[in-house]
């Protein structure tokens, strides 16, 4: 029986309510859950944390652009089924000319199919009862491949190629599936339709506070005040890539090296403001807006 | 049982079907659906597949279960506050809770009802607990407050129906409905003092719940208000605000393909190498192709307010995919050339642009609205001889559509070259046709 208890998070990883509720609706109803949202939301943080404070397995599929079914699924090693074969014969050649030295296949055997089938993440998680798998930035991926997904996420069956193993399981020990998305292509309507769908709200200011305080437990408050009302002000500006968690994390992290005071007029100078603006022009705007607006910086402290 | 609530929900742009139902019954077998909150949660994550569907989910939710409709522009406090729904729950509630309570206040406890969870629900306390504790005989006490340590919902009556059985709810939520939006629906609501709630009229329920932690009102509240959920009217005309919705629907021009191949020089190579013995090497590919020519109209007034738009989302899709992308101009409609800039001093013949490759796509914009006389027969020629040559080629047109049957060259041209409105969905529509060409050959 599959994990279905309510996961409302960690010590390390705080869940939105309703994404919590909607993850464990998807577990109960043995469907993925597919998770939309700016980057730095922490999409994939969820299943790794839930596996990680649950103790289960987890499987990770980082989706790219050449990612397709047979490397998700399993595929059968041609080459190396052929390499092994050719040493066969080889070493048989060998061994007439008198000559002791031989190729090794590391333990594979020609004979034997299923030696050679490489099972990719699904496969795995899915002879594993009670695992968790992450599809990791399925947005990334040729258009054709989360349609090639909907067979194998649909039947809970998968058969191996050449060797025709099968591996198969029942709905309760279905894994808990996670896909993330950044939007950066639409998904088919088709692939949406059989996923629970949540998307992450940016968190608010409160919020926020409450996740840095996670990894940054010992930050002086003042300073993450200060940092936060920066953060919060940049992303209102309606910059072409607003700063996201990941972003004043790390800026964070970077300012806990410093003394609180120091850092806080560190921060009101927007000095190292690189870590959370990525573009050339954003950057740009920014300064513009300081050198016309004087309160900017100024009223934060 | 419900049968109607796909139809209801399509009527708002959402995508539900029979399969909805279904989920949606499997989701309460699984026990995932206890109270009216729980059935907005369930099916938010059934059908709503988008950001953009929030805010249609959440009024297609309430006029179907509540019977309270939003009209556009409407917030939701303000429809709720008009709603009958909500007069008949504010008499019911004042009424029992026996002081002055604001307006904000009542919507506020009305959409937390409304969307209290079985998440929420912290403890399930006996009913003879509560209906004892809540009597309206001890008037004295104000129940909610007294002995629990969690602060912030007032909430401790939701009905209970683990003794019903699936086919019962199922039958009592259509019922209910049904007389909530009958008007006449006597004692029975949803929500509050009777109805789901059949605690406090008549004492049904067997169990009563305490409950904690933050409620979906919240959610609701703020999905009618912000523009995030209610972001784009994906009908509307092309501006700046639409621009990116526009541009996700146009990335389905990139055609991207990957595929692992035998490099068969390579195998030779190395085979020759190991003295006969091949091993195949395998090499991979990744194409992305994009190539595109948009011709834009941009003389007279009428295209003026567009043109900025439509080259500032070739220039983003430009930035992105730095492919092939070719941009020309042209005034009202297509002689026997086109322009390279602007300003229309540099011409291209018509030959010339359709001496390019057939594999590329052809977006015309402009609104084909103009005299009668200015398409003659060279016009016609050259209209024709376009979609002749790019086989995946259309007219984006920003003027509503409703206004194209009265205009006689958007008519004429329709025929010629398959016309779609200027629209995010618009151009969605007319990247699928192109791409559907595409397979056919």
């Amino acid at each position: 029986m599959a994990e279905t208890s309510h996961w409302t998070g960690s010590e390390k990883y705080l869940c939105d309510p309703a994404l919590a509720q909607a993850f464990h609706m998807a577990r109960t109803l043995g469907m993925p859950l597919l998770i939309e949202g700016e980057p730095g939301t922490g999409k994939t943080e969820l299943p790794i944390h839930y596996a990680k404070d649950r103790g289960l397995d987890l499987e990770v599929y980082p989706v790219g652009s050449k990612s397709n079914v047979e490397q998700f699924v399993a595929r059968f090693d041609h080459v190396k089924y052929l390499r092994d074969s050719q040493i066969e014969i080889l070493n048989a050649q060998r061994e007439e000319k008198g000559l002791d030295s031989k190729l090794t296949t590391g333990d594979r055997d020609p004979d034997s199919l299923n030696d050679y089938v490489v099972k990719g993440p699904a496969a795995v998680a899915y002879s594993k009862p009670n695992s968790v798998l992450l599809i990791d930035e399925i947005d990334k991926a040729p258009r054709e491949f989360p349609n090639d997904l909907l067979y194998a996420l649909s039947h809970r069956k998968f058969i191996m190629p050449e060797s025709g193993e099968v591996i198969e399981v029942s709905e309760e020990d279905m894994p808990a599936i996670v896909i993330t998305s950044n939007r950066e292509q639409e998904l088919p309507t088709a692939f949406k339709g059989r996923c629970i769908y949540h998307y992450i709200d940016f968190p608010d200011q409160d919020t926020m506070n409450k996740i840095i305080d996670k990894h940054h437990p010992k930050m002086d408050e003042k300073v993450v005040r200060v940092a936060l009302d920066v953060f919060y002000h940049l992303r209102r500006l309606g910059l072409e890539r607003a700063p996201t968690t990941r972003e004043i994390l790390n800026w964070l992290k970077y300012m806990s090296e410093i003394a609180p005071n120091e850092a806080v007029k560190k921060i009101a100078g927007l000095e190292g403001i690189g870590a959370l603006i990525k573009t050339q022009a954003d950057m740009e705007r920014v300064s513009r807006m300081i050198g016309a607006d004087e309160s900017f910086g100024a009223n934060l402290n | 049982m419900l049968s109607s609530l796909p139809e209801h929900f399509r009527s708002h742009g959402l995508k539900a079907d029979v399969r909805t139902l279904l989920l949606l019954r499997k989701a309460m077998q699984k026990g995932l659906v206890k109270t009216l909150g729980d059935i907005y949660n369930v099916l938010k994550g059934i059908i709503v597949k988008d950001p953009s569907d929030m805010g249609p989910f959440t009024k297609a939710y309430y006029a179907y279960f509540l019977h309270i409709p939003i009209k556009p522009g409407q917030t939701l406090e303000d429809a709720i506050k008009r709603s009958e729904t909500f007069q008949k729950w504010k008499m019911d509630y004042v009424e029992e809770a026996d002081r002055d309570i604001t307006d904000e206040e009542l919507v506020n406890t009305f959409l937390d009802e409304v969307h209290l969870t079985s998440y929420d629900i912290k403890e399930v306390v006996s009913g003879k607990e509560i209906w004892d504790k809540d009597n309206p005989d001890q008037e004295d006490t104000d129940p909610m407050n007294e002995d629990d340590d969690i602060p912030s919902r007032k909430l401790d009556k939701m009905a209970d129906y683990s003794e019903l059985s699936l086919e019962e709810l199922l039958e009592r939520m259509e019922k209910v409905r049904e007389q909530q939006k009958t008007r006449h629906g006597g004692g029975s609501h949803w929500i509050g003092t009777g109805g789901i709630s059949p605690y406090g009229h008549g004492g049904a329920a067997k169990n009563g719940i305490r409950v904690g932690g933050q409620g979906g009102g919240k959610m609701a509240r703020k999905v009618m208000g912000d523009k995030n959920y209610f972001p784009i009217d994906r009908d509307s005309t092309l501006n700046d605000n639409n621009i990116d919705a526009a541009l996700a629907s146009i990335k389905g021009v990139i055609e991207e393909s990957a595929t692992e191949k035998l490099d068969v020089p390579e195998t030779i190579k190395s085979g020759l190498k190991r003295g006969g013995l091949f091993i195949p090497e395998m090499s991979s590919e990744k194409n992305e192709e994009l190539k595109i020519i948009v011709l834009i109209d941009n003389g007279g007034y009428s295209m003026a307010p567009y043109v900025r738009t439509v080259q500032n989302l070739f220039r983003k899709m430009r930035t992105r995919f730095a492919h092939d992308l070719e941009v020309y101009y042209f005034h009202n409609t297509i002689y026997d050339r086109v322009y390279t800039d602007e300003r229309r001093t540099k011409a291209i013949s018509i030959e010339k642009l359709l001496s390019h490759n057939k594999d590329y796509r052809v977006f015309i914009m402009g609104d084909a609205a103009m005299a009668p006389y200015e398409i003659n027969s060279l016009s016609i020629e050259s209209l024709k001889s376009i979609p002749q040559k790019f086989k995946k080629c259309v007219w984006l047109n920003p003027e509503p559509i409703k206004y194209w049957p009265h205009t006689y060259t958007i008519q004429l041209i329709k025929q010629l070259i398959p016309m779609f409105p200027l629209t995010p969905a618009g151009i969605e529509r007319a990247v699928r046709s192109m791409n559907s060409k595409g397979t056919e050959g």
